[in-house]
């Protein structure tokens, strides 16, 4: 388990504000989450990753599952043990109708040699291994498709960390195990490649 | 002959001037064909002998295609044809409104971009035709099958047999089969350039222009039955398929990502994960509204990237399921529902029946190739 960060707990407590100014639209519920998620749910680096933009859904799905110990995070779970029902619907809509920075879409099939080995994995998988192309289900771009997450412009240590834990068992939740089975495919440096390019792409 | 060493740009002139492979173990000529950089200058320039034998194959069965990796697609002007199909074959909305009038791609119905065995490979199709077809009662070559995905499968019209959608299918297809081929009988170099005119004719037939040596080793007869064509047909379930089982199915393993109302997801105009019924999906008379046919689909590729094994009653009963929804016309159809039904749907579907006393499906269908504007 690990540690939650200090500046969580001292915003929780009130020893510090939580962010210097609140969004007039923002739910009452949802200031906790900005001190680490930001107003807008942008993110800030070591703290929380960005959940601006990720649909209502997956947001409040999340939530669910750090409360039942699918996904595991100390201060994730102590928090979303505080929140159920409509305030978590507000919660959840609010940061999914933040904007994300735009990033440049590349469409399946624009590009077909790859000079990095992460792109190509993104864009065609490794179906030897019966890996299917990372865009298939999170977007041109990893851009997010209905309920499936955004990958573009999340932090990558975020994304490291999540693939690491469908891989080691310790984020659950996925349908059919579905990105256990991915991430379970892949190597450490495929894994590092993977979150960086993700992050990067602008 | 030498292996290493940086490889020019094969012009496509020396396409076909390959060289043997001999005494190479199999292991290595794999792992030296997953290399993007395949031919040296010396090999390039080393003329095929077509009328020397070929080795046994590997073993006493039809070959194993392994398609190369993409980055060995040849540059030059076949090779530029050979891309174009790739695009065309995994963003088919670039044709929308022209050949194309519903959300779906072809990568959606074939794993890996056309390329995975067991999911209807592209390089199995090709050598599978020309081929007499009852859907149409006539010989079909490779590009009129296709024109067949473009009126059913994607709701529109097929494209001309001479212009440039079908060349570059037929194309990627071709380079896919033959370099495959080539690899599993140790010929070595780029895929020889062949005209469209061939191209689009498909590779099952005497007259196809195939290194002799190629030619005996797989005689046109043992052609259209490559290991892993088409969806491996299952057994007849142990139970009678079923809608509402089939409707479970669904929404525990297929929901996620097809949504509750079978319509998919959009993401930046492209339905990378598709919808399988209603007015975007595939419509009356596509292969995949067949209940076996969409069975065996799924049990060998859903869910994506196979997490899980479904049984081979869910695959039936979800496939059921899926195609006792409503969908765009058949397009032989001329205003008779009963007559079309009878006419040519003696299979496993549902078109022109009422299930729990619903309306007769296909009595409102939906329309074909809607235009986006209509």
């Amino acid at each position: 388990m690990k540690p939650a960060p200090v500046a969580l707990y001292l915003c929780l407590f009130g020893t510090v504000p939580c962010s210097n100014s609140f969004s007039s639209d923002m739910p009452p519920a949802a200031e906790v989450c900005a001190g680490c998620h930001g107003v807008y749910g942008q993110g800030l680096e070591k703290l929380g990753p960005r959940i601006a933009g990720l649909s209502a859904t997956y947001i409040s799905e999340q939530v669910r599952h750090f409360q039942v110990g699918e996904r595991r995070n100390v201060s994730m779970h102590t928090l979303a043990m505080e929140i159920e029902g409509e305030p978590l619907a507000q919660v959840a809509n609010y940061f999914a109708a933040q904007s994300v920075r735009p990033v440049t879409i590349l469409r399946r099939g624009e590009k077909i040699l790859f000079t990095d080995p992460a792109e190509r994995l993104a864009y065609q998988g490794d179906w030897p291994r019966l890996l299917p192309a990372c865009v298939s289900c999170h977007g041109p771009s990893g851009t997010g498709v209905g309920d499936i997450p955004r990958l573009a412009g999340q932090q990558a240590d975020y994304l490291r960390n999540q693939l690491r834990d469908w891989q080691q068992g310790r984020r659950k939740g996925d349908r059919d195990g579905v990105m256990a089975n991915i991430a379970g495919k892949l190597n450490d440096d495929e894994i590092r490649a993977l979150s960086r390019y993700f992050a990067e792409l602008e | 002959m030498t292996k290493s060493g940086p490889c020019p740009a094969i012009s496509p002139n020396l396409n076909e001037k390959a060289a043997v492979k001999r005494k190479l173990p199999a292991a290595l000529i794999t792992a030296f064909n997953a290399a993007a950089i395949t031919a040296t200058p010396l090999a390039a320039q080393e003329i095929l002998d077509r009328q020397e034998p070929l080795p046994p194959p590997i073993e006493e069965m039809h070959p194993v295609i392994v398609p190369r990796p993409l980055e060995r697609i040849p540059t030059g002007e076949f090779g530029d044809k050979v891309r174009l199909g790739y695009r065309l074959f995994v963003n088919s909305q670039l044709l929308r409104d022209r050949y194309v009038g519903n959300d779906l791609s072809c990568v959606n119905c074939h794993m890996d971009a056309g390329r995975r065995a067991n999911s209807a490979p592209l390089w199995a199709a090709y050598f599978a035709y020309p081929a007499y077809r009852k859907k149409n009662d006539k010989v079909n070559s490779f590009a009129e099958r296709l024109q067949g995905c473009f009126t059913y499968s994607t709701n529109g019209e097929g494209p001309p047999v001479g212009g440039a959608e079908a060349i570059a299918l037929s194309a990627y297809a071709y380079w896919l089969g033959m370099g495959g081929l080539m690899d599993f009988y140790e010929l070595d170099g780029s895929v020889p350039a062949i005209s469209d005119e061939e191209l689009v004719k498909g590779g099952r037939r005497e007259d196809f222009p195939m290194p002799v040596a190629l030619k005996k080793a797989l005689p046109v007869d043992k052609r259209a039955a490559l290991a892993g064509r088409g969806y491996p047909p299952l057994q007849n379930p142990p139970e009678a398929y079923s809608p509402e089982r089939g409707q479970q199915v669904y929404v525990e393993h297929c929901l996620l990502c097809h949504g509750a109302d079978g319509q998919g997801f959009a993401s930046a105009g492209v339905h990378t994960l598709p919808p399988l019924w209603g007015p975007q999906s595939y419509n009356w008379g596509a292969g995949m509204h067949r209940i076996n046919t969409a069975a065996s689909f799924i049990y060998e590729n859903m869910p994506l990237g196979k997490s899980i094994q479904l049984t081979q009653q869910q695959a039936w009963d979800v496939a059921a399921y899926i195609n006792s929804r409503e969908r765009p016309q058949d397009p032989r159809f001329l205003g008779d529902v009963e007559k079309l039904r009878k006419k040519y749907h003696h299979h496993q579907c549902y078109y022109g029946q009422s299930l729990d006393g619903g309306e007769i499906l296909g009595s409102e269908a939906f329309a074909d190739f809607p235009r986006r504007g209509d």
